[in-house]
């Protein structure tokens, strides 16, 4: 009777993970990757399959919108047009957010994956950031060069 | 001592089982989580349909996370064509034409809403539109269906609610003083039918426990839902009413949407407290915000009784036990709750008196383990006699900040060297031993009480030991007589022993030890302790043993453990009688409709704990223990003193604890 208590637990703890399997493919449509950097959504959802209906397979759905007149530096308007867009599947489902652990009552941040830190080239603005560029500006003779948003209304102050 | 450190085996099997509920929980709570709905692209949030009446006007509400760019951003609301999206008004200023005069937009930046309204209705108007953010129509944007009709009638609109993930929605219901007595509802719509998620008859949905709560209003007949802990799944079209779905009685549709909101995670919404240790609540508020009321309550299926408050409520039982630290700075107040035993397990909701305020739910677990502060938990001393409180750490906390504080209701005051107003106390830390002293040179009456030793980490309060010291002020002893004859008899020295006078002590044993030597007397005492221990002990464990044999014997052809097969019952039965109106007690059907915050709500409290502490009485064995051990702790006696005095405490406590409830 007492040996058999983990086996319930592992056999009820099974349960829930099928639970939590079932609730997720109940055909609504799941967003795996929202890359705002490169304009790129990847979701899922399970449909049935062409061959077996009764069968149902998972459809991935990836939407790259390539913004054509962006520069080679976003940041810097005076970058030549860009004319390559790479998109690797391996980049853009990697996940990033540090997570929360819980390690001997300590909470720790940790990271998901090992290549976070490495800066990312972006291909469109991020709503959320505020993006600048310098100009010269000449007044009396004088060049200064002044600093410009490039994105207003993501530039305002809290 | 609660926390016992000999108890391996079990600790090891209860690792094992905590460890493998981990390894299977992890992925199912994440998979759960981590990949959120299509809808979440899309932030911004309105009506899907709304009807209009010819001539008449419609009104309508979008809303958007308030973050810089979307309060500073432009707003629109377009006409649906078949290439485009046709902007009718934007706050820049635009307005088409053939909406001069009738159609105007508002923006509220701060609570992230923009309003449309739309007068002089003709059956033109009708068609799709799109209330939006932005230069452009990509993302952004929600589509409404503007249906115009001659009328007279036109259907409800949906009630819309926009809540930031883990945040939280009180949604309210109002049906009228005809419903007063009626069952009361709410429930989820899905492709099967409505969803039971909570009623006033208790019935919870597995989903919602312990994060959500229905509570009756002061009019009659209205009602109002909270919800915590706000996730993806939790998005979808509700329905509250009164009656039954699909029978009788009213309902009102309830569009509760969920988005991702900028502020961080509030941290994990599990807390692991070892039995007899302590664990930490962190409540967050808005910093910037004045608040008369803040509080913790313990979840109930009827309601949350309230376990401290910041105007210093603090029901019997929690007597010095739980504090609450308050940190106005980063919008934090943390809840300390020591002596843990199983009974505190549950679910604890963060309150305060703002009703548009995140609120936060915690679930607690008790786990087996070993405390990290350890120290003798009741000291007796005597006035005028210096007292030495004790509290050995572990090498794990040998960086953090150690204390020790004074227990009030209003919260536990530091005691440092420093503290000129209260001469006779010192806090030194003893490194090579790891013990932080509380030195009280003299005692007073007044240093009666409660004292808890700590330990701080980055502003986190972390572990805490409670300490009771009982100061005799020359009177008699406040002792049981049976206890008196079984340890004191022929040494009538008792409270001498109690009062190490002008010795520094590490810890209980170093006491004894150090009592054992001073005086012939005692040391008598704690010889026929020795002996009588171990035999009483002895005896006990073989009567049990055989009275667990002769009941199993007895009970073999039904095939059922007797620990199981006993709580089982005794529980069910109680909350049947609970759950199906057993009408047998008046206090019983007045805290079932439990009230959320007011007056009404603290005058109920008791009730709840009362009834739950009844409930708790009719469990198992061990749980009386428990409730024996706690109340021991609860009420003043010598009882640690010696082995044998343990064994005599659970049989003396119940009356008393009745007493003190």
């Amino acid at each position: 009777m007492k040996s058999s208590l983990p086996w319930v637990a592992l056999a009820v703890s099974l349960g829930f993970v099928l639970v939590a399997g079932y609730q997720w493919d109940d055909g609504e449509e799941r967003v795996l990757v929202n890359n705002k950097c490169k304009c790129v959504t990847v979701t899922s959802k399970f449909v049935p399959s062409k061959d077996n209906p009764e069968e149902e397979v998972l459809e991935r759905n990836i939407r790259i919108i390539v913004p054509l007149k962006s520069r080679e530096n976003i940041s810097d308007p005076t970058s030549p047009l860009r004319t390559t867009f790479v998109y690797r599947m391996t980049e853009l489902c990697k996940k990033c957010d540090p997570v929360e652990i819980e390690l001997g009552g300590e909470t720790y941040q940790a990271q998901q994956s090992n290549s976070c830190n490495e800066p990312e080239t972006c291909y469109t603005y991020n709503r959320d950031k505020c993006y600048t560029t310098t100009f010269p500006f000449v007044y009396h003779g004088e060049t200064k060069h002044i600093q410009a948003a490039l994105t207003p209304t993501s530039c305002y102050a809290e | 001592m609660v926390c016992r450190s000999n108890l391996t085996w079990n600790a090891r099997r209860m690792t094992l089982l905590a460890f493998i509920l981990l390894l299977s929980f992890l992925p199912a709570e994440s998979a759960k989580s981590r990949y959120p709905p299509k809808t979440s692209l899309n932030p911004v949030f309105g009506p899907q349909q709304v009807y209009g009446l010819i001539d008449g006007s419609v009104s309508i509400k979008c809303f958007y996370p308030p973050t810089t760019v979307n309060r500073h951003d432009r707003k629109y609301w377009c006409r649906e064509s078949s290439r485009s999206c046709l902007t009718v008004v934007s706050t820049s200023g635009y307005r088409a034409r053939g909406y001069q005069g009738r159609v105007t937009i508002v923006d509220f930046p701060e609570q992230g809403i923009m309003l449309v309204n739309i007068s002089q209705l003709t059956l033109a108007d009708q068609g799709t539109y799109q209330c939006g953010i932005g230069l452009n129509g990509k993302g952004l944007s929600n589509r409404v269906s503007l249906d115009i009709s001659e009328g007279p009638n036109i259907p409800e609109e949906a009630e819309l609610f926009y809540v930031e993930l883990q945040g939280s929605v009180s949604m309210a219901c109002d049906f009228g003083e005809d419903y007063a007595s009626t069952r009361k509802f709410l429930c989820k719509m899905e492709k099967s039918g409505c969803r039971n998620i909570i009623d006033t008859y208790g019935k919870i949905d597995s989903d919602f426990q312990g994060r959500i709560l229905l509570s009756n209003e002061n009019t009659e007949g209205a009602f109002s839902v909270m919800i915590t802990q706000v996730d993806w799944e939790d998005a979808g079209l509700y329905l509250c009413g009164v009656g039954s779905y699909g029978e009788y009685g009213e309902t009102k549709e309830l569009d509760l949407h969920v988005y991702e909101g900028t502020k961080a995670a509030q941290g994990k919404h599990t807390i692991f407290g070892v039995k007899g240790s302590s664990a930490t609540i962190d409540c967050h508020y808005d910093p910037t915000k004045n608040y008369s009321l803040k509080y913790l309550c313990k979840w109930r299926t009827t309601g949350c009784a309230r376990i401290i408050d910041n105007t210093g409520f603090l029901p019997g039982p929690y007597e010095g036990r739980v504090a609450m630290f308050d940190n106005p700075k980063n919008g934090t107040f943390s809840i300390v709750l020591n002596q843990l035993s199983s009974r505190d397990e549950g679910f604890y909701w963060c309150m305060t008196d703002d009703h548009r305020e995140r609120r936060t739910s915690k679930e607690l677990k008790i786990v087996e383990g070993e405390c990290g502060l350890t120290g003798k938990e009741e000291v007796q001393a005597e006035v005028g006699s210096r007292v030495d409180l004790t509290c050995s750490y572990p090498c794990k906390y040998y960086s953090y900040e150690k204390y020790w504080c004074k227990w009030s209701r209003d919260g536990c005051t530091p005691l440092t060297s420093s503290d000129q107003s209260h001469p006779g106390l010192d806090v030194s830390c003893d490194t090579a031993n790891k013990t932080l002293i509380l030195s009280l040179d003299p005692v007073t009456v007044e240093d009666q009480g409660w004292y808890w030793c700590g330990v701080k980490h980055n502003g986190h309060y972390g572990e805490t030991m409670a300490v009771s010291l009982q100061v005799d002020g020359g009177k008699a002893a406040n002792i049981s007589p049976e206890l008196l004859d079984l340890e004191a008899s022929n040494a009538a020295a008792a409270p001498d022993e109690a009062v190490p006078q002008g010795r520094a002590n590490s810890d209980a044993g170093v006491q004894r030890a150090a009592a054992s030597e001073s005086s012939e007397q005692s040391s008598g005492s704690s010889t026929l302790a020795l002996i009588l221990g171990p035999i009483g002990a002895a005896l006990l464990v073989l009567a049990a043993a055989f009275a667990v044999f002769k009941y199993r014997q007895i009970r073999r052809s039904d095939l059922v453990s007797v620990g199981s097969y006993r709580t089982n019952i005794s529980m069910s039965d109680f909350e049947n009688a609970r759950e199906y109106g057993a009408n047998d007690n008046v206090c019983m059907k007045q805290s079932q409709e439990t009230q959320l915050g007011g007056d009404e709500f603290v005058t109920t409290t008791a009730n709840t704990e009362s009834t739950a502490e009844t409930k708790k009485a009719k469990r198992g064995s061990k749980e009386d223990a428990d409730l024996a051990y706690s109340a021991s702790l609860l009420t003043p006696s010598t009882t640690t003193q010696s082995p044998a005095g343990d064994s005599t405490a659970p049989a003396e406590a119940p009356p008393l604890w009745g007493g003190s409830v």
